[in-house]
């Protein structure tokens, strides 16, 4: 084979797996040049534009900006082989958009392979974008799904509260009900309760609906702890919550949350 | 609107109730009743037994109204069996002497001065009076007896509830607690210990195998202390140590006296391992990890804080089953004594405690 000449970025959070990745391919592919080492998406974004290698490895999981998003500012300006521990959800984009990818820990032949591809495309880059049409939107996907893995769920899930001199993080499935309380909400929950800022109206807008309910203007009802519900007269009702004595005011025009109940 | 707080149990108001009370049981037992009362009274009156039973069958339907309907319509300070008895002992006399208005075309001084009138007129009033409050108060026992099947089913139900939750906190446990993406990430870096031929490739073998026989999971916590816990922890923190050498530090400081307690298996490691995913692993800085415990004399609890001086929580960020698995546990070993709080860090991070009661708990 002919002696092909490059220059490579390696991107991991784990140094000792940028050094096993830099000492396999010092040995697979010598003539590889190793521009800079990369330790979250930030900095792999910022050391490509310094030295604008034709070749990034990225890890998928990184701290800060992570290897997906990383690629997208990378985008066909480079080679990209994604290096990933488990996520079988991003194998398989991988796969479908018929990118790159290594597979932790990985053996030597496996890389072996990674290695020859990416000499052909050196060599003849004019197949290199023809090969991943839809690259920008398999990596649109791909940053969408991680988002929601690593955990930013569309609802509040905590409510911060100042008890004492500390700030509470409240599990929302904790809650009781929240009521308005002139300027601030009460958070009533199992272990106490504690007034916070936000407002009923906004928290309507944050929790999530399937687990929460406005009963009347100024409450809100954690539905996975009603008990009871009394129906009174004027087409109002009465709520009864798990361990609670208090009873709280269904107002008529959210009477229709229980009806199906 | 009324404000949401604490009011008294309402008692199901408007016609709705009124027709639910009315069952075809009660019209049932009204009419029974006026049957027998006018075969009992059938021989001390001239009056035909037809007529006498008319008579009865009406003011029993009229009484059992007023009975249902001052049931449901009673003052909320008078209670109902009260409010029964004096609304059927005031509309007792009015409805017989209405029931006796077509003998007497009318006439109600009639009633008043035949002497056979009156007396029928006594014997039926007076019957009703008597019947009236023990009516009032076998419904009233009824209901409360229902009331009291009503609690102890809800008692009951939330027994069960707490049975089958300690039951599905053991249950998840039996699914993989071990993350393959932190196990494959781990066996990648010993891989590169030991290509490269690290001396730091056998305490790591160490500590990930140490690491696997505590967090391989069982079911019996029955030898599980404090200390093992410990173990458990620190074999994680290694591990996680040499993956990210320049962004982690941790201490462990538990005083040697308290390692002996009993303490439910992964209770710890749930919150060191939630430190590192949520504080420490998504923050390019990274940050330190502090596990302490402490005996507070004073309450007989211990408190086992794990702090980090990580990114902090977000409050979209999901709890994951962890926590909540966590409670359950500490729940079903040390009852409800046990709690897990969440509190956020100055300038940034979390700390959890765990705070379990140390009698009982002690070996």
């Amino acid at each position: 084979m002919t002696t092909i000449t490059a220059t490579a970025l390696i991107a991991d959070d784990e140094p000792l797996l940028r050094e096993r990745l830099r000492a396999h391919l010092a040995r697979l592919w010598p003539e590889l040049q190793i521009a800079a080492e990369a330790r979250n998406g930030r900095e792999a974004v910022e050391l490509f534009e310094q030295h604008q290698p034709q070749i990034v490895f990225l890890d998928v999981h990184m701290p800060g900006q992570n290897g997906i998003e990383a690629a997208r500012s990378v985008a066909r300006r480079a080679l990209i082989v994604f290096v990933t521990a488990y996520e079988q959800y991003a194998v398989q984009a991988f796969e479908q958009g018929a990118l790159d990818y290594l597979v932790k820990p990985f053996d030597e032949q496996r890389l072996a392979d990674t290695v020859a591809r990416l000499k052909a495309r050196v060599a003849d880059p004019g197949t290199a974008g023809a090969k991943s049409p839809a690259l920008e939107t398999v990596l649109d996907e791909l940053a969408a799904e991680l988002r929601r893995r690593s955990g930013t769920a569309s609802f509040l899930q905590w409510i911060k509260a100042s008890v004492g001199t500390s700030v509470r993080l409240i599990p929302v499935e904790q809650i009781a009900y929240l009521r308005a309380d002139e300027k601030y909400t009460l958070v009533v929950w199992e272990g106490g309760e504690a007034l916070i800022r936000k407002s009923i109206r906004e928290l309507a807008d944050e929790l999530d609906p399937s687990r929460f309910a406005q009963i009347h203007r100024s409450v809100i009802v954690n539905l996975h702890q009603v008990v009871q519900v009394n129906r009174g007269a004027n087409e109002t009702a009465e709520v009864q919550l798990k361990g609670r004595t208090e009873l709280l005011p269904v107002s008529r025009s959210y009477v229709h949350v229980f009806r199906q109940m | 609107m009324t404000p949401p707080t604490a009011l008294p149990t309402p008692a199901p108001r408007g016609i709705d109730a009124f027709v639910g009370a009315l069952s075809l049981r009660r019209v049932l037992i009204a009419s029974l009743l006026a049957l027998s009362v006018a075969a009992s009274l059938n021989p001390i009156f001239i009056t035909p037994f037809p007529v006498l039973l008319g008579r009865l069958l009406v003011i029993a339907v009229v009484l059992l109204l007023v009975f249902t309907a001052a049931g449901v319509w009673h003052p909320a300070w008078l209670p109902a069996w009260f409010a029964q008895v004096t609304a059927v002992g005031l509309a007792a006399p009015m409805i017989t002497l209405v029931a006796y208005l077509p003998s007497v075309a009318g006439d109600v001084s009639r009633v008043l001065s035949h002497e056979s009138y009156l007396s029928g007129f006594v014997w039926i009033t007076g019957t009703a009076l008597v019947i009236a409050p023990v009516l009032a108060l076998g419904a009233l026992y009824r209901e409360r007896d229902a009331q009291a099947r009503n609690q102890a089913l809800r008692f009951e139900l939330e027994r069960s509830e707490l049975e089958k939750q300690a039951l599905d906190a053991r249950l998840r446990l039996l699914h993989a607690q071990i993350e393959p993406h932190f196990l494959f990430n781990t066996l990648a870096n010993v891989q590169e210990l030991v290509e490269s031929g690290s001396a730091q490739a056998a305490p790591v073998l160490r500590s990930l195998i140490a690491y696997l026989r505590g967090a391989i999971p069982r079911l019996d916590d029955a030898t599980a202390t404090l200390g093992s816990e410990l173990a458990l922890v620190r074999a994680y923190l290694e591990l996680m140590l040499l993956r990210m050498p320049d962004r982690l530090q941790f201490e462990l400081a538990v005083p040697a006296d308290l390692a002996g307690l009993r303490f439910p298996a992964m209770a710890l490691l749930t919150l060191v391992e939630n430190a590192i995913r949520h504080g420490i692993d998504p923050g390019e800085q990274g940050g330190r990890v502090e596990v302490r415990a402490r005996r507070d004399d004073a309450s007989g609890t211990v408190v086992v804080t794990v702090t980090d001086t990580g990114v902090g929580l977000r409050d979209d960020a999901p709890p994951g089953t962890g926590l909540a698995n966590l409670r359950a546990r500490l729940a079903a070993f040390y009852g409800s004594q046990a709690r897990v709080e969440l509190r956020e860090q100055v300038p940034h991070g979390v700390a959890a405690e765990i705070v379990f009661p140390v009698t009982g708990a002690a070996r």
